[in-house]
């Protein structure tokens, strides 16, 4: 499903030149539950950055589903994002100003869906995350679990084939964080979305059927 | 759909940051609300300096003597004016006057008077009519009789003289007996000589006798509407072929109405510019709050291309925020315009009018401030590097 092949990133700060990530080769299967797991400045993020077309790589090439990603046109991307990859993030990044709801539906404003339709939808995903009571509440009402559960909403709304989830229980204590991951491998199991977690904590990464270990830049394992 | 929602979420940032969105509004309401005044008094302005003629008809031309080339102390003579009309079918109707100023005593009290020498044509030319008594006619040739302007009376009356009409009173150096009182006129502008509601009228023939100051300078003229400059020409050479090159100067309503609207669209094209320096001020308010706005959300700019914005969308989401922004202060600054307008009207006793114009304007230039204020921070908007705006 995806295929990086001799991924390089460097960034240029002030005169110095750091690289980032050194010729980085992988794939991720369809159904896959991944994880990348490495300590903080193996790279991780970036990885995801560039995993999630948020990026572009300084070298080597980017497929997914054996299309080879240019990076010339941002509609492309922008389009893929929205309609292909689901994000969720350590910071769950709700809107504060939006309602759960309304923070769901969010990626399908970006598709020009009818208003009654993303509602409709945003509620289903809603449920799915066990949210129902909650839905017309502003994130600030919500605990860090409530908010990545909306999160996750958010990122299963536009029906993804692909969740990036970025340390998703970062901010979590150890029993929230195991129902958020309890929640991803349901989601695995049942809807066989392909999931990447990228975490820096081993007891994650277990959980995961495959594991990629970074190291400064380049696949240690 | 994506427009719908977008004006729901700039209402909601602009009612978030209301600081903020406040000043501004103000900067817009005070831009918007002068331009919309500025214009609305110059439209309340216009239309009273062309009431005059819409009163007194377009057909109405003055002649006067031209002193710049004749400095002679020669006046018309009413055998010329009076011939005028049987010269030329062109001239319809002429009607000869003199003016010339006086002091009323009564009391003690001094009131300043215009007295005026008329025949009968000049009430049915200015569009004169009574109050109160009866108009003079030609038959009152050299007798001392006056008819009295609307101001004249009540100053009079105010003297606490009480029966007017019949009444005899010296007037410069004549006693004159008044046989009725005008209706009020509207003060200034048009072909109308001014001063009538301070004045007392006799006849012509009677002010010839009587006046100190007693030659004719000023004739009007009804003409064919048809075609004002012919009479002109007409005019021009009837004097200068009847009498020792007697040179005149004839002013139809035409030159007068079109002189004013020239006048008039200055006026409202510098009262316009006032308005647009705060309006560019208020604008510059717009664009800085924007900027804010934009940097303060970087992260949910970042958010929104992570799920899948395009640029496109996120420069629209903030130019419809400006243009929501500066719409409502659209909104309030044309109703502080058409209140500016009001008050202005009603201090100086004008006919308030809204122009239509002017909002349809007011609205298409807050919409225009918004898009043109409001383009610069939404296009840093989205050319924001999405990974970064996220790292915030």
């Amino acid at each position: 499903m995806l295929r990086l092949t001799d991924i390089h990133k460097s960034y240029h700060v002030g005169p110095t030149t750091v690289d980032v990530l050194r010729g980085i080769s992988f794939t991720v299967e369809k159904g896959e539950l991944l994880s990348i797991i490495g300590p903080s400045g193996s790279g991780k993020s970036t990885l995801m950055n560039i995993l999630g077309l948020l990026e572009q790589p300084s070298s080597g090439t980017y497929s997914v589903e054996d299309t080879k990603i240019t990076y010339d046109d941002d509609r492309t991307l922008s389009s893929l994002r929205n309609k292909m990859i689901g994000f969720v993030f350590q910071q769950y990044n709700l809107l504060p100003r939006l309602t759960a709801i309304d923070n769901v539906g969010l990626p399908l404003i970006y598709r020009g869906m009818s208003e009654k339709e993303i509602t409709e939808r945003s509620m289903e995903y809603i449920k799915k995350v066990e949210m129902e009571e909650r839905s017309r509440h502003k994130p600030t009402e919500l605990s860090g679990g409530q908010q990545q559960r909306i999160a996750i909403a958010r990122a299963l709304a536009g029906s993804p084939s692909l969740i990036l989830a970025d340390e998703p229980t970062g901010a979590l204590d150890t029993h929230t964080g195991q129902e958020i991951m309890n929640l991803f491998k349901r989601l695995n199991e049942e809807e066989g979305i392909t999931i990447v977690v990228i975490t820096h904590d081993p007891k994650i990464a277990a959980q995961c059927r495959r594991k990629v270990e970074l190291r400064d830049g380049i696949i240690t394992g | 759909m994506i427009i719908k929602a977008n004006v729901k979420e700039a209402l909601k940032s602009l009612v978030t940051a209301k600081q903020r969105t406040i000043l501004a509004l103000i900067g817009i309401v005070i831009g918007i609300g002068s331009v919309i005044g500025m214009v609305s008094i110059g439209t309340i302005v216009q239309n009273e300096a062309l009431k005059q003629f819409r009163d007194m008809g377009i057909d109405i031309v003055s002649v006067t003597k031209d002193y710049e080339r004749q400095g002679s102390d020669e006046g018309f003579s009413m055998d010329h004016v009076y011939g005028l009309p049987g010269y030329s079918p062109l001239i319809k109707k002429v009607s000869p006057y003199i003016v010339s100023g006086a002091q009323y005593s009564y009391a003690g009290r001094d009131l300043y008077i215009e007295l005026m020498g008329v025949d009968e044509s000049f009430f049915d030319l200015n569009k004169l009519y009574i109050r109160e008594g009866r108009l003079l006619s030609d038959l009152d040739r050299n007798r001392f009789f006056c008819v009295i302007g609307a101001e004249a009376a009540d100053m009079l009356q105010k003297a606490g003289i009480k029966e007017i009409i019949g009444g005899q009173f010296l007037f410069g150096e004549r006693i004159y007996t008044v046989i009725g009182i005008l209706k009020s006129l509207p003060e200034g502008g048009g072909m109308r000589p001014s001063g009538i509601n301070r004045g007392v009228i006799t006849h012509i023939t009677t002010a010839m006798r009587a006046f100190t100051a007693n030659t004719i300078t000023t004739f009007m003229a009804r003409v064919d509407t048809q075609d004002s400059k012919a009479a002109k020409t007409i005019i021009e050479d009837y004097f200068s072929k009847r009498t020792s090159g007697l040179r005149v100067r004839v002013r139809t309503a035409e030159e007068l109405i079109a002189q004013m609207q020239k006048q008039m669209q200055l006026f409202t094209l510098l009262l316009g510019a006032i308005g647009s320096i705060a309006l560019i001020v208020g604008g510059i308010g717009v664009m800085n709050v924007m900027l804010i706005s934009v940097t303060e959300r970087r992260k949910e700019i970042g958010i929104r291309r992570a799920l899948g914005a395009q640029r496109s969308d996120i420069e629209a989401q903030f130019i419809i925020e400006s243009v929501t922004l500066c719409f409502v202060g659209g909104i309030i600054g044309i109703i502080l315009g058409i209140i500016i307008s009001y008050v202005f009207s009603h201090f100086s006793k004008w006919e308030f009018l809204i122009s239509q114009s002017a909002i349809v304007l007011g609205f298409c230039v807050a919409t225009a401030v918004g898009v043109f204020f409001g383009y610069y921070p939404a296009r840093s908007a989205s050319r924001l590097d999405p990974a970064a705006a996220l790292r915030e």
